[in-house]
């Protein structure tokens, strides 16, 4: 039952990743983004990361895909149909690169991890589980605790930045 | 295959998606979407081989990840609509300066 799950999120996931870059409107390019924000927030879940699929779901698909469509709407670009402009020479170098990438990186996975086994301690989803709150609080705020500390020094240097940005002369 | 193996394949195709679709596409936004699927890509590894160790130390990875994921599209949206506003137009092949 959950590889039945796990393979169909893992289609959907892939599908949705290549409607972003193949839909001509920049609006459904942003709802397929979604899609695929949503079925690896579900993948997530399934690898016992709870902390993590709520994490997904509030900052990417409720914060930053709302900030997209604020700027997809507010700019309206026109459409792009990639398959039909003149240039051939970009199209086949990006899809030839994308292709040799995947190779590699689908050979590299499978020779050095095709072996690896979960090892889920205490997976029946109670607190103490490695993706509980409990268990990523622990270690956010202990042994990770500087560089938690210096997120707030990367938000703030882009709130800056984003006020200086969008200050009309 | 395991899980773990089944979703580290599945991060490393659509980070070959996002990287071929920076490539592929001249509209920014679309180009930003493309790095979002690469930063998710690398998310999706991350918690892969948490998983395999079953300690929470990658998940802090993916939440600093996540906060400079934030804070490019922030400032990487500011630049788009600030080139919007020069131009009247979106495409980076417009870019020629960094001329504010």
């Amino acid at each position: 039952m959950e590889q039945v799950v796990l393979l169909i999120l893992g289609v959907l996931a892939v599908a949705s990743a290549l409607g972003v870059v193949l839909m001509p409107n920049a609006v459904y390019s942003a709802m397929m983004l979604l899609l695929n924000l949503l079925s690896l927030a579900i993948l997530f879940l399934l690898l016992h990361a709870q902390f993590m699929f709520a994490a997904q779901l509030v900052i990417y698909a409720g914060a930053i895909l709302v900030l997209f469509l604020f700027v997809v709407t507010l700019l309206n670009p026109e459409g792009e149909f990639i398959f039909r402009d003149k240039k051939r020479l970009q199209r086949a170098g990006a899809i030839s690169f994308g292709l040799f990438l995947a190779a590699l990186l689908i050979g590299a996975f499978i020779a050095a991890f095709g072996k690896v086994q979960p090892n889920f301690p205490d997976s029946s989803g109670a607190a103490g589980s490695y993706g509980s709150v409990e268990a990523f609080g622990i270690a956010l705020f202990t042994q990770f605790l500087l560089p938690f500390e210096l997120t707030s020094l990367v938000l703030l240097v882009a709130l800056i930045g984003a006020v200086v940005l969008g200050k009309r002369k | 295959m395991s899980q773990i193996t089944f979703t580290l394949l599945v991060s490393a195709v659509i980070f070959s998606v996002g990287a071929a679709g920076v490539l592929l596409r001249r509209n920014p936004l679309v180009q930003f979407m493309s790095i979002e699927l690469m930063l998710n890509a690398v998310n999706l590894a991350l918690i892969s081989f948490a998983g395999s160790m079953g300690t929470a130390e990658g998940q802090i990875f993916v939440l600093m990840v996540l906060t400079v994921a934030a804070a490019e599209a922030v400032v990487g949206l500011g630049i788009i609509v600030a080139m919007f506003r020069k131009r009247n137009r979106i495409d980076v092949d417009d870019i020629r300066s960094m001329d504010g």
